[in-house]
């Protein structure tokens, strides 16, 4: 990272009676960022951006905001803003009174006030607004007003829980690319905390991925998609294809995988060993479809083939899910252009991959399959 | 439910404490007139001397047993009208979300803010000068309506609230017509609700005085004997009295808990 | 479908089936009584016999005359006092039950309330035990070789006591209901905005609660202002209220005519606290974003 930290983080824990949702975290996050926290629920990401706002306490561990240490600090002695999952705007206060409350507490004269309202009324595409109540909203709306309430201060740090989960589709997609753009403009690190990864994707430039209150892998995005690092962020990034075979031969750094009768190459890992229960990861956009063809069957190589018949389409617009059935009765999907020659449902193709382009890892211990 | 901070914990000992000493100042007096009432030296009890004797003069007292009837029946009428018209009520008002129904509302919670005393020497005035009938149980059974018919209608109103009346419209798909409906679908449903109602109007006739005093002239209640009584200075069969009335209050409520508990798993939701 | 079956069939219908009977029973037993004081107000009471002489010399006696006056200011000022004891003492009780109460909440409510439903006399009696000359305190005291404390007996104080004691529950139940709809996470909005505890108390938690407050507070004033029965016991000498004088009318001197003008001007002032209380419900302010919530 070129840019000094804004946000330190150091080997924060918490627990809830027995339960640990926090275990030993620690991240740094850099003025100008835009910083995803993805997981499933009960991963701790809620729980962590609750202790970065000061909303809990940690049982172990520094958080630093600014370089000042703010650990213990209560929310309202840290300059930070925050949006969260249902808006919770002030039902009894106008728009306006909505966003100047932080500037209120903050004691700033009335002058001043209206000032940094105006321009964030601007800054959020809200003006004309302002005397309206919450209720009288659209979700949309209310979405802009809780995002002004959290920057009108100008905070140092905008932690935001969510906040997308509760619109519709097509407002969602529009939202994602506002909140990039206003963190872009206002060059203000957002702590950003979802379980959805095509959002933490769009919007963000790195991610932490987390599980079971841990974090699984810290980086920049590409690289969290690219290569992930552990089991978990492999299977929960990317809506991949999962295979389940066993290593029948591991050498070179190669790997023979038999699955479900099919013979699979990829690329080995550290600690692997023939006899070994396998997971492959392999991301449905990096499967080449065309159709069955009567040449030989290649042989050796460094790459994966196999027959297939197409058992449905499932359209998505630009692109288009195939579920392509192979081998003895598994199923791949294939990302692919719609509407391709040749492919329709039933057709004979062919799908193939390299062997760099699966993700393996080891089969956790009391896996059945 | 957040977790608590350490910041608040001593805010909620404070809290804890005060609704700890509130429960004392409710539950304190009536416990100690429990204790005279089983006490010989009434006036200063201690040490303790234990004795049946008031339980045994309040039997014997003039008009007890007559009082003990017809606030008894007071109670029970009481009881009947204002369960009837509270249940068609908050059934009226929560089935057919109606744009002024909050008028209705509005009329049905009036009573709570009119001063008992006025409801009583105003019907007092109606019933002799417009009505011309003298000051009788009836009168007092329908003055003490009014009144409580405000809390019967709160108590199945918060019970009812939950009640998923896409039920109605199931049953009614299938051919029931609206009586039918209610016997066979909302009333299985929201008897415990009713009930409750039903106990609190009893319980608030029951002891009712200040609008009965008005309108029963010399029939005498249980509240009325007490206020006989305690205008000659107090008597320990007072004590007696209200320890008896107390506990069947507290065995009604109890009731009306088990009933509520009830209502609120036969609509299968979430204990509050 | 025939006119009728529309009519059978329409929910307009079927509403003032359901609601009109109880609304009229209400109007029947409640407003036209209150209109008969009013009506008997206006007229004169002789050995006992009302007559319909149309006068207002009633309003006069009561209005005009500081005798009668002076037991009106007096309950206003009791009402006040209660209702704001009430007050301060209900709001960290109701909020610790609604916010952390959770599956004890109702049991909690319902205890309050319990004691409510035993009656006033013996409710008055039973603080007459406790408050009064030879009641557990004063006794206790004075048998131990100590002063009795002057001020629970037969005083203005012990009425006071008396009153936040029987309408206590109104005032919990009221703001206790309020605080149930309230959503707390908002005070952690306020908080993360940099509201100081006490700040957020009074920017957000006092305002969305106004209204259950407001009406708590309506509750607990109207009884207490027109308490007859508890200043009686509890009040001593000078400790008779409105109430008190009004129940002599209906008593031993049988002035009915004048009784009753003492009632309306009762209601009146009851309705002019409800008036006031209603004008600072705004509802917008309240958070009241329709019926149904």
């Amino acid at each position: 990272m070129s840019e000094p930290a804004v946000l330190q983080i150091e080997e924060v824990e918490k627990r809830f009676g027995a339960v640990e949702a926090v275990k030993g975290i620690s991240l740094e996050i850099a003025k100008g960022e835009f910083f995803a926290l993805l997981g499933p629920s009960g991963s701790g990401k809620t729980t962590l951006l609750r202790i970065l706002s000061g909303l809990e306490t940690p049982n172990r561990g520094r958080v630093s905001i600014g370089g000042v240490e703010v650990t213990g600090l209560p929310p309202y002695l840290r300059r930070i803003g925050m949006v969260f999952q249902d808006f919770l705007l002030f039902p009894h206060r106008t728009v306006a009174e909505n966003i100047i409350f932080p500037l209120r507490m903050q004691g700033m004269t009335p002058a001043q006030q209206k000032e940094q309202l105006d321009w964030i009324l601007d800054f959020v595409h809200m003006v004309g607004l302002d005397e309206r109540f919450p209720h009288q909203l659209s979700g949309g709306q209310k979405q802009r007003v809780a995002l002004a309430r959290g920057l009108v201060s100008r905070p140092e740090l905008l932690l935001l829980d969510e906040p997308l989960a509760n619109l519709d589709r097509e407002l969602r997609k529009e939202m994602e690319v506002e909140v990039r753009r206003f963190q872009e403009e206002l060059g203000i690190p957002f702590v950003y905390v979802t379980h959805n990864q095509e959002e933490a994707l769009t919007m963000s430039d790195r991610v932490a991925v987390l599980y079971r209150g841990q974090i699984e892998q810290v980086g920049p995005k590409l690289e969290v998609y690219n290569q992930p690092a552990t089991r978990f962020v492999a299977s929960f990034v990317g809506a991949p294809n999962k295979m389940t075979g066993r290593v029948t031969a591991c050498e070179a750094g190669r790997l023979e995988i038999d699955w479900d009768g099919l013979s699979l190459i990829a690329q080995a890992k550290e600690g692997m060993a023939s006899g070994d229960l396998v997971e492959i990861y392999l991301k449905s956009e990096r499967i080449a479809l065309s159709v069955s063809q009567d040449s030989p069957q290649w042989e050796g190589g460094s790459e994966n083939r196999l027959e297939g018949s197409v058992r449905d389409i499932i359209f998505k617009g630009q692109f288009a899910d195939y579920l392509v059935r192979v081998g003895a009765g598994a199923e791949l999907v294939v990302s692919a252009p719609p509407a391709l020659p040749g492919i329709a449902r039933g057709a004979s193709v062919q799908l193939s991959w390299s062997d760099q382009a699966a993700d393996v890892f080891k089969a956790p211990p009391g896996d059945g399959s | 439910m957040a977790a608590v901070n350490p910041g608040e914990r001593s805010v909620i000992a404070a809290q804890t404490t005060l609704l700890l000493l509130l429960y004392l100042f409710l539950y304190f007096p009536i416990f100690y007139i429990g204790y005279l009432s089983l006490m010989e030296n009434s006036v200063w009890p201690f040490p303790p001397i234990f004795t049946w004797e008031w339980y045994e003069r309040l039997q014997i007292m003039s008009d007890f047993h007559v009082g003990l009837w017809n606030s008894f029946v007071i109670g029970s009428g009481t009881a009947v009208l204002s369960a009837l018209f509270a249940t068609a009520a908050a059934i009226g008002v929560l089935r057919y979300p109606l744009r002024h129904r909050g008028w209705m509302i509005g009329i049905f919670l009036a009573p709570l803010f009119v001063a008992q005393v006025l409801i009583g020497i105003s019907t007092l005035m109606f019933n002799r000068n417009v009505l011309d009938i003298p000051g009788n149980i009836e009168s007092a059974i329908i003055a003490n309506t009014t009144y409580s018919l405000s809390f019967a209608f709160l108590v199945i109103l918060a019970q009812l609230a939950r009640y998923d009346w896409r039920l109605d419209e199931v049953a009614q798909v299938f051919g029931a017509r609206p009586l039918r409906c209610f016997r066979e679908v909302t009333f299985p449903n929201i008897w415990p609700a009713v009930l409750g109602a039903f106990l609190i109007s009893f319980i608030l006739g029951f002891n009712n005085f200040e609008i009965t005093f008005y309108n029963v002239a010399a029939v005498p209640t249980l509240p009325t004997i007490a206020w006989g009584t305690l205008r000659h200075g107090i008597e320990p069969e007072l004590y007696a009295l209200a320890t008896v009335v107390n506990l069947l209050v507290f065995v009604l409520l109890f009731a009306i808990y088990l009933l509520i508990r009830l209502g609120m798993l036969r609509l299968t939701l979430p204990e509050e | 479908m025939t006119a009728w079956q529309r009519l059978r069939f329409d929910p307009r219908a079927r509403f003032a089936v359901l609601t009109v009977p109880g609304a009229l029973f209400i109007i029947l037993f409640l407003l036209l009584p209150l209109i008969s004081i009013i009506v008997v107000s206006f007229w004169r009471t002789e050995s006992y016999e009302l007559i319909p002489d149309w006068n207002l010399d009633n309003y006069a006696t009561v209005l005009g005359n500081w005798v009668y006056m002076k037991f009106l200011v007096r309950s206003l000022v009791m009402a006040s006092a209660v209702s704001l004891i009430c007050l301060v003492y209900v709001w960290p009780c109701a909020y610790l039950i609604a916010k952390h109460g959770g599956r004890y909440r109702l049991v909690l409510v319902l205890l309050t309330a319990a004691p409510f439903l035993t009656g006033i006399l013996l409710r008055v009696t039973a603080m007459q035990q406790i408050l009064g000359p030879i009641g557990l305190i004063n006794m206790g005291l004075t048998s131990f070789g100590f002063a009795p404390i002057e001020v629970f007996m037969y005083t203005n104080v012990a009425s006071a006591i008396g009153l936040v004691y029987l309408w206590i529950p109104f005032m919990l139940l009221a703001v206790y209901l309020s605080l149930l709809n309230f959503n707390f996470e908002l005070l952690e909005v306020a908080k993360v905005c940099g509201a100081r505890p006490w700040r957020a108390f009074l920017e957000v938690t006092w305002p969305l609660n106004w209204m259950g407050t407001s009406i708590g507070i309506v509750l607990v004033f109207i009884p207490t202002f027109a308490a007859s029965v508890t200043p009686r016991f509890l009040g001593g000498p000078n400790g008779a209220l409105f109430g008190n004088r009004l129940e002599h009318q209906f008593g031993a001197t049988g002035t009915w005519a004048l009784g009753s003008a003492m009632g309306v001007v009762m209601f009146a002032a009851c309705l002019i606290v409800i008036g006031l209380v209603w004008r600072t419900i705004n509802l917008r302010r309240v958070g009241f974003t329709g019926a149904g919530s």
